[in-house]
């Protein structure tokens, strides 16, 4: 969470929510989230689990592109 | 709400802040309400739960200012934005208590505390994205 944080806080082309996916279950179910960490990119469901900093950011790029 | 060792751990976290950080807090009727229950049974009051935490955590330090704003009409409700737009929708509670806190932290830096070559990518981006991390607070 926090490794997005620090991407928002980095670009301003960047924004980042956490979000508590037992009490906003709902919009988890419309993502496909089923394990947390979950990462979604402009509405879709990239990946799952933590990962280091510089895969997050390509993780990021190449789902913000694709 | 918070134990003394948990203040004094935040504490001495924020201690460590550069610059002031504001918090908004905005309760009110959840959306897409659920059913949350804390051991034993007991139901959570989400809302509720959410403005304690909030307010002990702003509470440890000079540099952190707490707005509450209380909504009538039904949304992604709690939601704390740190600083300028980090957003975290939900109890920031249990392990999540640590986003809240390091969410302040970064908020709070003079400069984004991210590699060297992370930022150079960042800054090559030329739309904007949203990401939004789901999370559990165990």
């Amino acid at each position: 969470m926090l490794l997005a944080y620090k991407l928002a806080l980095a670009s301003p082309r960047v924004t980042a929510r956490g979000i508590e996916a037992s009490e906003f279950a709902v919009e988890a179910d419309r993502h496909g989230v089923h394990a947390v960490p979950a990462i979604v990119v402009d509405d879709r469901y990239a990946w799952a689990g933590a990962v280091p900093e510089a895969v997050f950011v390509e993780r990021v790029l190449a789902a913000a592109a694709g | 709400m918070l134990g003394e060792r948990e203040q004094d751990a935040i504490r001495s976290v924020l201690a460590g802040l550069e610059g002031d950080v504001d918090v908004k807090l905005e309760l009110g009727p959840t959306a897409t309400p659920v059913t949350l229950l804390a051991a034993g049974g007991r139901e959570i009051d989400s809302n509720a739960l959410t403005q304690e935490i909030v307010e002990a955590v702003c509470a440890l330090s000079d540099r952190v200012s707490l707005s509450v704003v209380e909504h009538e009409e039904p949304g992604p409700w709690p939601r704390t934005t740190i600083g300028a737009g980090l957003e975290y929708l939900g109890m920031p509670a249990g392990y999540e208590l640590t986003t809240l806190v390091h969410g302040i932290l970064e908020a709070g830096r003079d400069a984004p505390a991210l590699s060297a070559a992370s930022l150079e990518r960042l800054a090559a981006i030329d739309e904007d994205v949203a990401i939004d991390v789901y999370v559990t607070p165990t």
